[in-house]
């Protein structure tokens, strides 16, 4: 297999009006790809697109080599994982009953249960009803849900948007481990600080096109101005470019003693996207 | 179709049917009634229309209504998306749900009958008209469970059905005419079929409701097609 994913001119129109215009883009084996836009960017058509849920108005889409109209198929189906937006478990039910209905319903062997319990670190919680969880707790079982078959690959929708920073921390630590094993992970995010932490590869989505594509260091080189940021002591602030007749210029800085922190522009994914887009991500 | 994931999704619906007090208060109103009724009857035992009132309440109270408030949850809740997108098809879905309906119709069917006394009642006409009867009212549960978004909305579909379908016999209380234009359609309905079917021995009543049910069947194939198109 030569690309996990395969996009190519993807289009999707919702009543006269596409959410998607012209995407394409690939994911390599292994990979952990972002796939980043403010709201309503249509990334969760996307995904629901990806995963077979919804039918595209035009392109061509695969996925582990399948073709997009063979996505209803059991054996498909079987081979992805799917954490989506607003998910739900079954309230009345213990976590171990909602974990053993999709342990059944994936073939998967019912010793899973406890190894993803355990993976989610959610032992405690086993014979708990669900009503009972915290937000957090019911996305870890939902996290557990989504991989408790072992797919080769997991579709993620804004998995930690939720979440409290100790809980989205603890969910990355899982998903990089995941990853080491092998595990291809498409995750949709606008969370810059997520896409920079755990991806290879992101693709700025906006008005229903690609914008820009490209790991977060690479991006992160290219939209530089490479210039320095010198600080002094003074709180005087200067910037400096990073060319060679300016190496005296910050040689002399230096040795006077008057450098306060020195740093190269280094963009952060947000800024670059709303370089790109003009818009903040939220 | 596949028998282990039907068999998840039984497993799955009966635990969830027996952890909530709306669905298993269903159940309890034919049994209610049923207890009411084997007080006045006597020693002769219940009138067959009776009978059937009763049987047309169980089905109505529990078979169509837990189905679409059982349909209408998932719907609700977002569950049925996680189940949508799993190996399990559409029909290992609907089959599992059924199947817990479908014992929950004959628990409270066997208790109600055995309350008031079934012996002139079952022979294999009869069992074969009940049987068809409970499709037409399972169907008819599936069918409105597709388009109800929220359980709230289903009591809306459900008195209807209720009214119309299972208390059906009680239109004779309302004292109108022999020939009044109400009574000859609903002379038609499934269940006063099946009350003639014991007056007169007829298949052509076993038809009829079999045609009701075909019907039911065909109204939720029409709830599928449409449900599956609108993105
Ligand atoms: N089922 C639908 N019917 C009509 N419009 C839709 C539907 N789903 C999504 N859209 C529209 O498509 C656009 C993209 O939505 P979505 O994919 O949910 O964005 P995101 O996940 O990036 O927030 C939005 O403008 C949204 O209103
Ligand atoms: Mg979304």
């Amino acid at each position: 297999m030569k690309h996990t994913i395969e996009v190519n001119g993807l289009r999707k129109v919702f009543d006269q009006n596409a959410a998607i215009k012209d995407v394409s883009f690939f994911v390599k084996p292994g990979e952990i790809f972002g796939l980043l836009g403010p709201s309503g960017s249509g990334k969760t058509t996307t995904i629901k697109i990806l995963t077979g849920e919804l039918g595209q108005t035009a392109g061509d889409v695969s996925v582990l080599d399948v073709n997009s109209h063979l996505f209803g198929t059991a054996d498909f189906r079987s081979r992805i994982g799917i954490l989506s937006d607003n998910s739900s478990l079954y309230e009345r039910l213990t976590v171990y009953d909602n974990l053993k209905l999709f342990c059944q319903l994936y073939d998967a062997p019912l010793e899973q249960i406890d190894v993803m319990l355990d993976e989610v670190n959610l032992k405690e919680a086993r014979s708990k009803v669900v009503s009972k969880l915290s937000k957090g707790m019911k996305q870890r079982v939902l996290l557990a849900k989504a991989l408790i078959h072992k797919p080769e690959l997991v579709f993620l929708d804004e998995p930690t948007s939720a979440l409290d920073p100790g809980n989205a921390a603890h969910i990355h630590r899982g998903l990089q481990k995941l990853n080491e094993a092998g595990t291809t992970i498409f995750i949709t995010t606008h969370d810059m600080e997520e896409a920079t932490a755990l991806c290879d590869r992101v693709a700025f989505l906006d008005k229903g096109e690609v914008q820009e594509l490209g790991s977060p260091d690479t991006l992160r080189y290219k939209y530089s101005t490479h210039a320095f940021h010198v600080e002094t002591f003074e709180d005087e602030r200067l910037v400096i470019e990073n060319e060679s007749g300016n190496a005296d210029k910050i040689r002399e800085l230096i040795a006077n003693g008057e450098v306060k922190s020195i740093q190269s522009d280094n963009p952060t994914l947000g800024q670059i996207f709303l370089k790109i887009t003009g818009k903040e991500l939220v | 179709m596949n028998t282990q994931r039907i068999g998840a999704i039984f497993e799955k619906d009966l635990k969830d049917f027996m952890k909530n007090m709306m669905l298993l208060m269903m159940p309890i109103i034919p049994i209610v009634l049923a207890l009411i009724y084997s007080r006045l009857g006597g020693d002769e035992g219940l009138p067959i229309p009776m009978l059937y009132l009763i049987v047309g309440v169980t089905f109505s109270s529990v078979t169509a209504s837990c189905m679409m408030t059982m349909m209408a949850e998932e719907n609700e809740k977002k569950t049925l998306r996680g189940l949508m997108l799993s190996p399990a098809s559409f029909l290992d879905i609907i089959i599992g749900k059924s199947l817990v309906v479908g014992l929950m119709s004959l628990v409270a069917l066997a208790i109600s009958l055995f309350l008031v006394g079934i012996e002139p009642f079952l022979n294999v006409q009869a069992t074969i008209g009940l049987i068809l009867l409970f499709l037409f009212f399972l169907f008819l549960g599936i069918g409105i469970g597709l388009f109800t978004k929220s359980i709230a909305s289903t009591s809306a579909y459900l008195m209807p059905v209720m009214f119309l379908f299972g208390f059906t016999p009680m239109i004779d209380f309302l004292v109108l005419g022999e020939d009044n234009i109400a009574i000859t359609i609903a002379d038609l309905f499934p269940v006063m079929q099946l009350i003639k079917m014991h007056d007169t021995n007829s298949w052509t009543s076993i038809g009829i409701v079999a045609i009701w049910a075909i019907g039911a069947a065909l109204f939720t194939y029409i709830c599928f097609k449409k449900s599956r198109t609108d993105d």
